[in-house]
């Protein structure tokens, strides 16, 4: 009797981790399978539509509650390098662009829990409004742990290991199409301690 | 069904539950975190969320290019009134139902007045000679949210005052 009683609290228990991971691995792994890739960039165009399946908007609620329609604003994330690897506190990166065919676009940096990273850097974001274009037609911003001599500058301080960026996209105008080219390129300047 | 087979039938049909609950329950869950932390606990009020900085923790992802005023709402005692003053740079109203759709969104370039609503229950009768627009919320709670562009501590103040016209009430 003590045996099945075992027996059936085992299976219990063995069915509520089961559910519970799988769970988890849908809503963690899943991300990326609902998305679509541009280069290093992904884009969710789910986010914030009520069109979106069970699965979509508990990604979205998870990751990116209050998100606006995709009428409205885009997000792309970045969260690896170009050669694939996590983005690193270790790291400077070169950001750069076009200007994008849309009313307002900004890019802000987040640490891995998704918040802003705990600096008192006062750059986690930069704007449309901001930054201009070069003799090269590009827009550069560096992304490191301290400012340098660079004007446009993602704080990495703190942010250590995983962090990502995002790139919200305001107000696109009808002909914007995303794509490799015409979004902004991360390049790895130098990395701490790499040969 | 003899055995152990009974036990791993058991198992599997749990998880499948616990799975499905997990998923399904994960946007309410979540927006009802949201509705308490940006509410504070109050429904239909609007809320300035303080500009955002590296400690902000409210919701995932915040932008600090925006102030951000969100109005909890609940149409449990009838339709809400919502009126957004006017900014002098991209504003947009969004409304969430308790499943996180964003189910409407409002901007600068289609309400360049501000934007005068009467929320109103889905399925419920609709108010005669009413002169605002009348939105239908799909749940009974929800979230109002307001962002106004205003990347600098300045314009954030700007802003802020702005914000005071703002109304989200019960409507009588």
């Amino acid at each position: 009797m003590l045996r099945r009683i075992l027996a059936w609290i085992a299976a219990l228990a063995v069915g509520l981790l089961l559910g519970s991971a799988s769970a988890w691995a849908a809503l963690t792994v899943g991300v990326s399978g609902f998305s679509s890739h541009y280069g290093a960039w992904s884009l969710n165009r789910a986010a914030g539509s009520t069109a979106a399946d069970p699965y979509t908007r508990a990604i979205i609620a998870r990751y990116g509650l209050l998100a606006l329609s995709s009428r409205e604003a885009l997000y792309f994330n970045l969260d690896r390098d170009e050669r694939g690897q996590p983005l690193s506190e270790s790291c400077v990166y070169d950001l750069s662009g076009r200007d994008l065919a849309t009313r307002w676009w900004s890019i802000t940096l987040y640490a891995s829990d998704s918040y802003l990273v705990r600096n008192d850097d006062h750059a986690a974001s930069i704007d449309s409004s901001h930054v201009g274009a070069g003799d090269d037609g590009l827009w550069h911003a560096r992304v490191s742990s301290v400012q340098g001599n660079t004007v446009n500058w993602l704080s990495s301080r703190t942010a250590r290991r995983g962090f990502s960026l995002t790139l919200r996209v305001y107000n696109p105008q009808r002909d914007f199409t995303p794509s490799e080219d015409s979004l902004p390129r991360l390049t790895t300047v130098s990395c701490a301690g790499a040969l | 069904m003899s055995g152990w087979g009974k036990y791993v039938v058991a198992a599997l049909l749990v998880a499948v539950v616990t799975h499905l609950v997990i998923v399904f329950a994960t946007p309410n869950v979540l927006m009802n975190i949201a509705q308490q932390r940006l509410g504070n606990g109050r429904y239909n009020a609007w809320r300035l969320g303080e500009r955002v900085t590296q400690n902000s923790r409210a919701i995932v992802r915040p932008s600090p290019d925006f102030a951000y005023s969100a109005c909890p709402y609940d149409l449990g005692n009838g339709p809400v009134r919502i009126h957004v003053t006017p900014w002098r740079d991209y504003w947009s109203l969004s409304l969430y139902a308790n499943n996180s759709d964003n189910y409407f969104v409002l901007d600068d370039r289609e309400a360049q007045n501000g934007a005068d609503i009467l929320l109103v229950r889905a399925g419920t009768a609709l108010p005669d000679h009413e002169t605002a627009t009348i939105v239908q919320s799909p749940s009974q709670r929800g979230i109002a949210l307001i962002r106004r562009l205003a990347p600098t501590p300045d314009s954030y103040a700007a802003a802020a005052q702005v914000s005071r016209g703002d109304v989200c009430t019960t409507a009588r």
